[in-house]
């Protein structure tokens, strides 16, 4: 250890520690803070971009009949917007948070692999990249769905599909080097005295997401692969004709797409379990039933895959098997709520924007949890399934949810990264922006499922008219919303209210996790010698 | 603060119950006209009252802690962290839950999947963009897609209201008909991708996959007439193929049956004007065509070929009409979609509408000749409803079956001895194109730097012995085609490539010297 120190000291002399200077820093940039900031930049721009792909959908679905886009382009929105979406905002959103916090939570200097670090942003950028290329193609972006179901995506793709392929591969590169430096990160450099049952909740979430990712991102490679070999090498993997069957493509791909929502979900769990007992003044309930809870629904979202497929027909014992094994999945995302709201109960809560964030993300997500529990069900699956029934679940797990989360943790640890405070007002002007409209956007569309409108159309039968032009009003409200967000961000970064913070920045929070107790702004350079100590609050 | 904050919980609190209190049809799930159903409604309002239910369980709570243990109270935190027996609690009561409603879930599953003592069969086909129904116990055949007025509705900017419009996009022009109180077997297969054959009232969606062969089965009880969508994304039209059933009692039912069973006879025409032929084929382009090619014929770039000044359309008559009835590529073959009139009228269309004007013409009898004989067609049909009945879901062949046997018949002439080089190019250029011509393409260009080019090729125009010998046993990526096909083929195809395809050598290979190799062979 000793050595270590020396050696630090003796760089310092040279002032070789700070970034590079210019723009140059940031190509270059191994540092964990530099590329996540990196990483949540980049996402924070997808989300718009992905954003404003969802307002294209919801503008032609205001009224019924065909206004601005052919059906074919609104198809490609479709599949844009999710992939954008799943792979460009959310996902790499996490990365970010990670590589800035995994680091100042567990009291390591760096992440364990920085180059490494900094290959997995690039080629992030390159495949996302990419896949935006398409939509200037002759013949468009993809428009078969974010799921490439074969036999359509090989007939219809036109030039895209080889560029969405090698897309995905790039960016199943890039999610898969992430996830390694993750686990290396986590395993390796923590603190001494933090032992794996000591670690704060988003690092446990993000330890078993890295497996996640690293277990699904080959297997989705794999499926895409065969697509092109179908494609443009004459293999039959899914043609019948040729022995092949259309259904095991569907298999291969909602093994990796089960897993992979929860990928965008476990670390969401863990930003609430990291958010939720700071307002709260306590600590988090439950803390090893909550890591054990992650850990069963990891392993359960490798054995329900199935369940997107009920009408695909199967025989009745795996409809039974799928049924029932995805029913199970209700009991410890069960156990998440219960503990959440128990360690809300009997706290000193204050609502700062953090926490408005998180409660709301506790509600919707319940919600969302809840109608998934209703279609696991799979004889009435066989009437929700693709239905907006559908669309109206997954947006509850993901925009109320993981992007809601995302925006909590924005707040929460966007006063420690820069040292300056956000507008406070403003934010919570955006919060309640954003968590009316998204009702008023989700909401209806459970109305309109259930009624019988199918999902992925651009144009329906005239008694949906009235819930999605509301639907519709309300995408517009909540995407105009999140211009606040981006404006509160930029004058954050930018001084923000002129406030300076405490190292702590929330009251007590220095008890909770070991960032708080580094100074604010957080150095270029952080923990060059692990913490002695580390918060043992949870036991 | 608090009070919005209030209002906000009651509010969202409301909207979740009046969702669930209202069976209007616009909000909540519809009964159906089934038992099963009526069966999946029970269990979906069971399972929506367990979950509003358990909301409003951990929402009260969570609001009532809201509401009074904030620091602005001077609620003094607590610092419990754990209670072992709280957490076995709400466990353990969820996992009941969950098996409580497991059982009736099962229950429905199981009554589902009863296809079994079915009192007739309909197969269900999707297409791109269109459901085929078939009646396996009366052979009779139905096209049905998205009706007129909502097919003119939709078009982008048509300014027609679609409120004006009666059951906008939920009409086609021919519905399929059911009888009441008969258990009706469906069989789902798909000619092209996955489609999902969706009526709520009947309380399930099947999806249709290529090659394969689903089944469901219903019931109905009240007579009327019950909408549906395809719910599996299926391309650009997928928003635009809707379902209609018309379930009528067995009296109404049978009366339908025999009006399709013995159509009246429309005298056909036997000569028709190039101005007929045009102002037909114009309605059939727009229900048939515009879908892809547009109703101006400029197709979509990329995706759709344009019609209007298309090599294809200005060019040979014949080879038009042969692409047509036997598609290509996303095409659908239309041999069996239209009949020779509707062809004949369509072809003649394209050549002298949409920009075009070739202004030559094609009659309905010659499409006739060109179009396999119907009796064959229906014998096979026959015979394949048979294979679906004993051997329900590995049918992955029985779609091309009635198309395969039926060409064999009509190549399968008897080769006794020697054979005429034109004999052998004809059948030889069916075998090319079967064989070869995926990778040397039709027209033997090949693509270069992969697959090379047949015409003028060295090895076609050399010595033919070498040619046999690398054509049977195959080279790089080249298959061995020794044993895949027969003596017969084999000789057509190599006199073929030498005589054709811009080559004109003028040998030929007969069957009998390739039965002699193959023998010298084993």
């Amino acid at each position: 250890m000793s050595a270590v120190v020396a050696e630090h000291d003796h760089h310092d002399e040279h002032h070789d520690h700070g970034p590079a200077k210019g723009l140059v820093r940031w190509l270059i940039t191994t540092n964990h803070k530099d590329i996540g900031t990196l990483y949540l930049l980049f996402a924070l721009a997808m989300f718009f971009v992905g954003g404003l792909m969802a307002l294209v959908i919801r503008a032609e679905l205001f009224e019924p009949g065909m206004q601005f886009v052919n059906p074919t382009f609104f198809n490609s929105m479709t599949t844009m917007h999710a992939l954008v979406m799943v792979f460009g905002a959310v996902m790499p959103a996490f990365v970010g948070l990670a590589n800035w916090q995994i680091p100042l939570m567990i009291g390591a200097p760096d992440m364990a692999l920085p180059r490494l670090n900094n290959m997995s942003f690039w080629m992030l950028v390159a495949g996302v990249l990419l896949l935006a290329s398409t939509l200037f193609m002759e013949g468009g972006a993809p428009a078969c769905g974010w799921t490439f179901y074969p036999p359509l995506v090989l007939r219809d793709c036109g030039h895209a599909l080889p560029f969405a392929v090698f897309s995905v591969h790039m960016l199943g590169v890039s999610s898969i080097m992430g996830a390694i430096n993750i686990i290396a990160t986590i395993l390796n450099m923590r603190a001494p005295k933090m032992t794996l049952m000591k670690m704060p909740l988003f690092v446990w979430t993000w330890l078993i997401t890295a497996f996640l990712l690293i277990a699904i991102m080959p297997v989705f490679a794999g499926a895409v692969t065969m697509l092109l070999t179908d494609k443009f090498f004459a293999t039959s993997f899914f043609d019948a004709a040729g022995g092949g069957d259309p259904v095991l493509y569907q298999h291969i791909f909602w093994f990796f797409g089960h897993p992979e929502v929860y990928v965008m979900i476990l670390p969401t769990f863990g930003v609430a379990s990291t958010i939720i007992p700071v307002f709260a003044r306590k600590p988090l309930f439950g803390y090893s039933s909550m890591v054990y809870a992650t850990a069963s629904i990891a392993f359960l979202s490798f054995i329900v895959w199935a369940h997107h497929m009920f009408t695909v027909g199967m025989p009745i014992a795996g409809e039974l098997y799928f049924m029932y094994a995805t029913m199970l999945i209700a009991i410890p995302t069960g156990v998440k709520v219960f503990n959440w709201t128990a360690t809300m109960w009997k706290g000193a809560m204050t609502f700062e924007t953090p926490m408005l964030f998180s409660i709301c993300f506790v509600v919707l997500f319940t919600m969302g949890g809840l109608t998934g529990l209703m279609m696991s069900v799979a004889p009435t699956d066989f009437q929700y399934h693709d239905t907006y029934f559908i669309v109206a679940h997954f947006h509850y797990t993901l925009v109320p949810a993981s992007v809601f989360i995302l925006m909590a943790a924005g707040y929460f640890w966007l006063p420690k990264w820069t040292g300056n405070m956000y507008d406070e007002r403003l934010a919570r002007f955006h919060f309640w922006m954003s968590a009316i409209s998204v009702n008023i956007l989700f909401f209806p569309q459970h109305f309109l499922g259930l009624a019988g409108m199918p999902r992925r159309i651009p144009d329906y039968a005239v008694q949906f008219a009235d819930w999605n032009m509301v639907s519709s009003i309300g995408a517009f409200i909540f995407g105009f919303s999140q211009l606040i967000f981006l404006y509160i961000v930029i004058k954050t970064i930018n001084g923000g209210t002129g406030e300076k913070v405490t190292d702590e920045v929330w009251e007590d929070a220095s008890k909770h996790s070991l960032e708080w107790t580094l100074p604010s702004p957080v150095p270029y350079h952080t923990w060059a010698t692990p913490p002695e100590e580390v918060p043992s609050e949870h036991f | 603060m608090k009070k919005t904050k209030q209002l906000f919980a009651c509010l969202s609190l409301m909207t979740l119950g009046l969702g669930t209190a209202q069976a209007d049809y616009t909000l909540n799930l519809m009964k159906g006209v089934t038992k099963v159903s009526n069966d999946i409604y029970d269990l979906h309002m069971l399972i929506l009252w367990i979950c509003v239910f358990i909301g409003l369980g951990v929402f009260s709570v969570m609001f009532y802690s809201i509401y009074h243990h904030r620091k602005s109270k001077g609620h003094q935190a607590a610092q419990f962290h754990e209670n072992t027996t709280v957490e076995i609690i709400w466990t353990i009561i969820p996992t009941l839950i969950l098996i409580g409603m497991a059982i009736p879930a099962t229950k429905t599953l199981i009554e589902l999947d009863q296809v079994q003592d079915s009192d007739m069969s309909i197969k269900v086909t999707g297409h791109q963009w269109f459901w085929e129904y078939d009646y396996l116990d009366n052979g009779i055949n139905l096209i049905s897609r998205l009706d007129e007025a909502s097919n003119k509705a939709r078009q982008p900017n048509s300014g027609i209201d679609p409120r004006n419009v009666p059951h906008y996009l939920l009409n086609v022009d021919e519905p399929l008909h059911i009888p009441t109180k008969k258990k009706i077997r469906f069989l789902f297969t798909s000619k092209d991708v996955v489609h999902s054959w969706w009526v709520p009232d009947l309380g399930w969606k099947k999806d249709t996959n290529p090659g394969f062969i689903n089944d469901a089965w219903t019931y109905v009880d009240k007579p009327g007439t019950y909408r549906g969508q395809c719910t599996e994304l299926c391309g650009k039209d997928h928003g635009f193929m809707p379902i209609v059933v018309i379930a009528e009692d067995q009296a109404d039912y049978d009366k339908w049956v025999n009006s399709k069973l013995n159509p009246v006879e429309t005298a056909t025409k036997a000569n028709w004007t190039k101005d007929e032929l045009i102002a037909e084929g114009a309605k059939v382009y727009e229900k048939n065509c515009s879908t892809c090619h547009l109703a101006d014929g400029a197709g979509i770039k990329g995706t759709f070929p344009a019609i209007t000044a298309s090599k294809v359309v200005t060019g040979d008559i014949q080879a038009q009409t042969q692409l047509i009835l036997n598609g290509k590529g996303m095409m659908p073959a239309f041999a069996n979609l239209l009949k020779a009139e509707q062809l004949a009228q369509v072809i003649t269309y394209t050549r002298n509408g949409l920009g075009n004007k070739v202004g030559d013409e094609i009659q309905p009898a010659a499409i006739a000749e060109m179009l396999p004989k119907k009796a064959g067609a229906k014998a096979e049909a026959k015979t394949e409803e048979k294979v679906v009945e004993t051997k329900e879901k590995s049918v992955a062949t029985l779609e091309k079956k009635p198309e395969k046997s039926a060409k064999k018949g009509a190549e399968k002439v008897e080769h006794s001895a020697e054979m005429a080089v034109t004999d052998l190019v004809a059948h030889g250029k069916s075998v090319y194109e079967k064989n070869c011509s995926s990778c040397h393409g039709a027209d033997g260009a090949g693509m270069p730097g992969l697959f090379p080019a047949l015409k003028a090729s060295p090895v076609v125009t050399g010595d033919i012995k070498k040619q046999v010998e690398l054509m049977t046993a195959g080279k790089g990526m080249m298959p061995g085609f020794g044993t895949t096909l027969s003596a017969d083929d084999f000789a057509a195809v190599v006199t073929y490539t030498r005589n054709d395809l811009g080559n004109s050598v003028g040998d030929s290979l007969q069957p009998s010297a390739v039965k002699s190799l193959q023998s010298a062979k084993k």
